[in-house]
């Protein structure tokens, strides 16, 4: 069956590739922006930023469709306007999660067609009593590896002959997940016009009404001599994203175990979107044996870390280290001992 | 003991002979030129981020150069020969390793030795973690195969070909299987769209086929869930994938008190977890999982950087080929890898306990000169265990 989207479906998911050409089909000029005819769109970008900066959502209302998918795109291009990438993570971040909730309420033959229009992903639909589709082994794999719950895990699916079963709402969270990414991307490729002074004023208000951008002790911290696993949790700190909770705890037990402070670890985190400095406090004290079982807990060990995915193994820093702290340690002489190993038995 | 000169060279004019008179055979890898190469040399030193255009230089490389051991990468790059971050990673062959050595099977015991290089106390078997006399942990292995070990291997080769096909749908003309030339089978799955899996996928299709990490949950069994709940959503022997692997298992047990009375495979799994609980039945579950898995090394097929030996070419430490295995089932290692030939070469012999080579049986022996034909020569010399006395 043949499915083409209506104005409703675009107004709910703008960044679909449909939604961008039905703008283009208005051929509006920066200049346009000026006319009273598009203050209420305008409006409506400015409340969409807002809402996404101030309390990571965008509501799900749509009063007039063709207003909703203008706004999208202005509410892009006012994004871009502010500078800052981390405002522009929190932005897709948001608009992903509002797609989310609409996707949860819609019909399957409507997401299998948003999935191959926009990530150009083929699913099946299947008959079975729990599961609702399935998707190509590898389309799910590049996906659901960014998920740590077991249930996402390979070997906690039905895999059948190179395809893998999936629910609706899996499918949706996996979706989230991309259309956070095709709104970043979508932002970054874009080019600034000249702003229209009322676009400009816009732009001023939107900026008074930002959060302060949280602290750079992220940046002092991170001197660039950390093993790649440590690395990557930081990275993810810096750009606003959520970090899995035993990527906080890899991140924590490793600062603590080369002699960062619990107030030095604290500080690393306001960057996360969901930050608690009591909770944080907490559960740093635990880690470095203030707390509970008065335990101080070690960095986890290198295969532990490739479990949970959290292993960007470097081919030579980290040859023949068995835990993120040994990272760094005598590099030259671990180079040394690999060169004269018997690679001969390691190869078959 | 150590390697003397003279047994080097020997060794390295064994392996020219042998590059010089099959160099027809050396095949190149398919898109070898986007491949990484490395060798090493009989002295040990490695060489990597090599790189070949065509399949005569390849062949050439191999009668001048004489490696121990010549390796290919898995990955395709767009320049294999600059530093590993430079050389722009395009995608990777899916490669298994199965390995005797991982496999805990009984002929170890009579074939495996191990030394303390401190006190020099000996034992037969599994090396210890550490020396029963004296403590110290620096011990060296001596690990043989013999058919036994090297069957076992191969069955786990099979179950992994049987998940390849089933689970992942990989096509059968894309799977090859290679005995490695040492103590086991390497399984590569090339031109698929697998290719492009980055290290976590392949994180989790080797957890996949390890059995890794695989929940009660997934086969419907939950603690606080009501037995007609549970009993909706346990699997059916006829279902894909783990669920069905295990069910099957389940169709053949057998379990004592239950009369087999339905037919409903999710009667009798409800049965053995009402007899045993949920702590009993987790291990046993975990059991079965243990043995229905392929006992692969899940840090080979993680790492899409990595170098294997490349196919067709001489094992540096056994002298044996690493062979495709056309047909799995009839593939005897022991003698289809053997390709050295049966002149008779002296050696001294340090140690060896008794092996099997191409059906013929040499050994055991301690200390002693003997005449023995050059396939069985290498594969002492190779290992170490001897040295050339006199050989024109």
């Amino acid at each position: 069956m043949e499915i083409e989207f209506g104005l409703e479906d675009l107004a709910k998911y703008p960044f679909l590739k449909e939604a961008g050409d039905y703008v283009k089909e208005l051929s509006l000029s920066i200049e346009d922006l000026r006319q009273d005819d598009y203050q209420p769109a305008l409006k409506r970008a400015k409340d969409r930023v807002v809402e996404a900066i101030q309390k990571n959502s965008i509501s799900t209302e749509i009063e007039e469709p063709n207003l909703e998918i203008l706004s999208f795109p202005l509410a892009l291009m006012l994004v871009k306007a502010i500078g800052i990438d981390y405002f522009m993570h929190r932005y897709s971040l948001a608009e992903s999660v509002r797609a989310e909730r609409l996707l949860e309420k819609e019909k399957k033959p409507i997401i299998s067609h948003i999935f191959k229009s926009a990530f150009d992903v083929d699913l099946i639909s299947i008959e079975h009593n729990v599961f609702d589709f399935k998707m190509n082994m590898v389309e799910y794999l590049l996906r659901a590896t960014h998920f740590h719950k077991p249930e996402w895990k390979l070997v906690n699916r039905i895999v059948e002959k190179g395809f893998v079963y999936v629910k609706t709402h899996e499918l949706v969270r996996l979706m989230r997940e991309e259309i956070r990414k095709v709104v970043y991307e979508r932002m970054k490729s874009l080019s600034l016009p000249k702003m229209p002074e009322n676009v400009k004023e816009i732009i001023d208000e939107i900026n008074k009404a930002l959060p302060p951008v949280p602290s750079k002790e992220l940046q002092e911290v991170t001197p660039g001599i950390f093993p790649p696993c440590v690395m990557h949790v930081l990275d993810l700190l810096q750009k606003g994203q959520n970090v899995p909770h035993f990527g906080r705890f890899l991140l924590t037990s490793y600062l603590l175990s080369i002699g960062k402070s619990v107030d030095d670890v604290i500080n690393i985190y306001p960057r996360a979107p969901d930050f608690s400095e009591r909770l944080t406090r907490y559960q740093v004290e635990h880690i470095a044996g203030m707390r509970g079982g008065r335990r101080q807990y070690k960095a986890p060990g290198c295969r532990t870390l490739i479990t949970h995915g959290l292993c960007f193994k470097d081919e030579i820093l980290c040859a023949r280290i068995k835990n993120p702290l040994q990272f760094g340690r005598k590099p030259l002489e671990l180079k040394k001992k690999k060169a004269k190993q018997k690679i001969g038995d390691e190869h078959g | 003991m150590n390697m003397d000169e003279k047994t080097l060279a020997f060794l390295k004019q064994t392996f020219r002979e042998f590059y010089f008179k099959n160099s027809g055979k050396i095949n190149a890898p398919i898109r070898m030129n986007e491949r990484e190469f490395g060798c090493m040399s009989f002295d040990k030193v490695m060489i990597r981020h090599l790189s070949f255009q065509t399949e005569g230089e390849l062949r050439v490389f191999l009668i001048k150069e004489t490696p121990h051991s010549v390796y290919y990468s898995c990955a395709y790059y767009y320049e294999p020969t600059l530093t590993m971050d430079e050389k722009g990673w395009k995608g990777a062959d899916l490669i298994f390793d199965i390995d005797a050595d991982a496999i805990p099977t009984e002929c170890k015991e009579e074939h495996d030795r191990w030394v303390c290089k401190d006190c020099n106390f000996m034992g037969k078997g599994k090396r210890p973690e550490k020396c029963p006399r004296c403590q110290s942990n620096r011990i060296d292995e001596d690990n043989w195969v013999c058919h036994s070990c090297l069957n076992v291997t191969k069955n786990e080769a099979i179950k992994l070909i049987d998940f390849l096909l089933e689970d992942f749908g990989i096509s059968k003309e894309k799977i090859k299987v290679h005995f490695s030339g040492g103590r086991g089978y390497h399984v590569t799955v090339e031109g698929s769209t697998l290719e492009k899996l980055d290290q976590l996928a392949r994180n989790e299709i080797s957890d996949y086929i390890s059995g890794m990490g695989l929940s009660l949950e997934s086969l419907g069994i939950s603690k606080g869930a009501s037995y007609d709940d549970m009993r909706r959503s346990l699997p059916l022997a006829n279902e894909p994938g783990w669920r069905g692997r295990i069910a099957e298992f389940f169709t053949k047990l057998e379990f004592e008190g239950y009369n087999e009375a339905s037919k409903d495979i999710r009667d009798k799994i409800l049965y053995v977890y009402g007899k045993m609980g949920y702590k009993s039945f987790e291990g046993f579950i975990k059991e079965i999982v243990n043995k229905l898995s392929v006992k692969i090394d899940v840090m080979v097929t993680t790492d899409i950087h990595r170098i294997f030996r490349l196919p067709n070419t001489l094992h540096g430490n056994t002298g044996m080929l690493k062979k495709e295995c056309d047909d799995i089932i009839s593939f005897d290692p022991l003698i289809d890898a053997v390709v050295l030939s049966e002149e008779p070469v002296k050696l001294f012999v340090d140690s060896a306990p008794k092996f099997t080579l191409k059906g013929n049986s040499f050994g055991p022996y301690n200390s002693e000169k003997v005449t023995l034909p050059l396939m069985a020569s290498v594969y002492l010399m190779g290992k170490g265990l001897a040295k050339v006395i006199d050989h024109e």
